[in-house]
């Protein structure tokens, strides 16, 4: 039987906010060819989320965020260097970085075991089913409510917040990014502020859903949204509608056959994908171009 | 055949480019006048969009420096237009042709400002100028290879620079839409504006340009149209590649020459 009590509607809030704030910043990811690299932050950020939770002692603190922030744009970093310095094609790239600094994060988790209250599963899977019993109580003991939905607003806000006021620039460096440095505006801060809310977002949203599911949040919403529209307005819009309706159905679904609610919310949003595919597919006149790799649109690919 | 001017829009110095450790461009040493068309001619690979991107700061070159109004680049920004290749961007992208055009104001809005109607109205005059006015609210993934370009020179168009540098505008463009583009950028250059243009074909570059550079991994010749323009030049710039000259091609594989060796 279908319920809809404060709980239900807490958990799916919660998960609509988050995948609009991944949907937002998925829509840039997507167009600059750079969803695999959002892929990417959100493994690498557990070192930093990991050494945050040492030093703060609690996986509230402003130090993992911190930490997690450092490590995201340190990736970022990583790939770009490699890519251009050391002439290693991007997926090669993404694939070596995320995956070292990923062990070791695990590593660093093992060895402070002891005094990290804080496991894999809890990061690349998440439960947002627990969060209505993880609630923020101040010292005086008033009960203010879930504390990840709070996280949630304060992360739609500020990712709402950046896109709006650096729309134009995010517009012109996903679209032609040469063009952006010849007019003197600073593409690459733009790029690592990119970078930056990718991470953040990501370490706001991993107890609540994960790292898999972000990583979803941040590439399926778009890719499905691209299928049907070719302007970039409607694109965000149908994006945070799609998040928020992978949110409802997940949760509905999930409850339904007693399962996990980030996986089912990850599932709906790859049926959703492929039907539409199915549907967009079979017109020639709309058909959907696979993103080309970056590295093929680089400098030093290109004829001189 | 290297002609040097007095008080230069754009000096460049001694450049030298390489790409990991083998140079693109040789002691590139040349000195442009200010208020002329001007086309860069060389075959493929011979460092023409290198030279484009190391005047933009695009490419840092190995040694040497580049001068434009007497000023580093950093300095006049502004007051500089580009126009890159038409494949160096994905066409998929989501946007309108208004979109697009009205990008090239965002140097001058500078950060955090969105674009007015004082924007859209410079976009719309540019559309207009290459006659794109029935397109303005297209997407850019519906567009021809000649709609792209001309709505990328409406770009640069809408930067209102002084000094316009294009890197292949006439790629896979018919030839009512290049003598169309060449009249504007004539048009253009008697205004005073500089436009600077890679370009490979030879007929149309003797026809329209003010001034030739002429490239091949070294600079081989720059000077006005028609003091460089000679078989000899083309010749030394082309070697075996030159299509037009049929008679000379031969005669330079019997010697088995090559430019890479003079």
């Amino acid at each position: 039987m279908m319920t809809f009590d404060q709980n239900a509607f807490l958990i799916i809030f919660t998960a609509s906010l988050i995948a609009i704030s991944c949907g937002l910043l998925g829509v840039f990811m997507m167009l600059r060819k750079m969803s695999m690299t959002g892929d990417a932050i959100s493994h690498a950020v557990l070192p930093g989320i990991v050494i945050g939770f040492f030093i703060s002692g609690s996986q509230r603190g402003l130090e993992v965020i911190i930490g997690a922030g450092i490590l995201g744009i340190f990736a970022t970093l990583v790939i770009d260097w490699l890519r251009q310095k050391a002439r290693v094609q991007l997926d090669a790239s993404i694939g070596i970085t995320f995956t070292l600094l990923f062990a070791i994060g695990i590593i660093l988790i093992n060895l402070l075991a002891y005094k990290v209250d804080l496991d894999q599963e809890c990061v690349l899977y998440g439960e947002i089913a627990y969060l209505p019993i993880d609630l923020w109580i101040s010292d005086s003991g008033f009960n203010y409510g879930p504390r990840i939905t709070y996280l949630a607003v304060l992360n739609v806000a500020l990712v709402g917040g950046f896109i709006t006021l650096l729309f134009k620039e995010l517009t012109l460096t996903s679209f032609d990014e040469n063009f952006s440095t010849v007019m003197g505006l600073p593409s690459k801060t733009v790029n690592l502020a990119l970078m930056s809310m990718v991470s953040y977002t990501t370490v706001s949203s991993f107890e609540a859903v994960g790292a898999i599911l972000v990583v979803a949040l941040l590439v399926v919403p778009p890719s499905t949204a691209f299928l049907w529209t070719k302007k970039l307005m409607p694109l965000i819009k149908l994006t945070c509608g799609l998040g928020i309706f992978i949110a409802l159905s997940g949760y509905y679904l999930a409850y339904l056959v007693d399962s996990s609610i980030a996986g089912m919310m990850v599932a709906v949003s790859g049926v959703l994908f492929l039907a539409s595919v199915l549907i967009k597919g079979k017109r020639p006149k709309f058909t959907f171009e696979l993103p080309r790799s970056k590295n093929g649109l680089s400098l030093e690919d290109k004829q001189l | 055949m290297i002609t040097q001017v007095d008080n230069p829009i754009l000096e460049i110095h001694d450049l030298i480019v390489s790409y990991d450790q083998s140079p693109v461009l040789w002691n590139v040493d040349l000195s442009l006048p200010s208020g002329k068309l001007i086309g860069i001619l060389g075959p493929n690979g011979a460092g023409k969009s290198t030279l484009i991107k190391a005047i933009m700061g695009l490419v840092t070159p190995s040694s040497g420096y580049v001068k434009i109004f007497n000023e580093t680049l950093d300095q006049v920004r502004s007051r500089i237009s580009y126009v890159p290749q038409r494949e160096s961007v994905d066409w998929n992208f989501p946007a309108s042709v208004l979109d697009v055009v009205m990008m090239g104001t965002y140097g001058k809005l500078g950060l955090f400002k969105r674009p007015g109607k004082k924007e859209k109205d410079i976009a719309l005059s540019c559309l207009e100028k290459v006659g794109m006015m029935s397109f303005v609210n297209r997407q850019i993934s519906e567009l021809s290879g000649g709609q792209q370009q001309r709505v990328f020179i409406a770009r640069a168009l809408a930067q209102e620079a002084d000094l316009y540098l294009m890197d292949e505008p006439f790629a896979g463009v018919d030839m009512s839409t290049e003598t169309a583009i060449f009249h504007l950028l004539q048009e253009m250059a008697a205004q005073g504006k500089t436009v600077i243009v890679v370009h490979h074909d030879i007929h149309s570059a003797m026809n329209y340009f003010d001034w030739i550079i002429m490239l091949n991994l070294h600079l081989v010749a720059s000077g006005p149209n028609e003091h460089v323009m000679s078989e000899e030049l083309l010749r030394k710039t082309y070697g075996g590649k030159l299509n037009l000259l049929t008679k000379v091609t031969d005669l330079i594989k019997q010697k088995d020459f090559n430019p890479l060796k003079s």
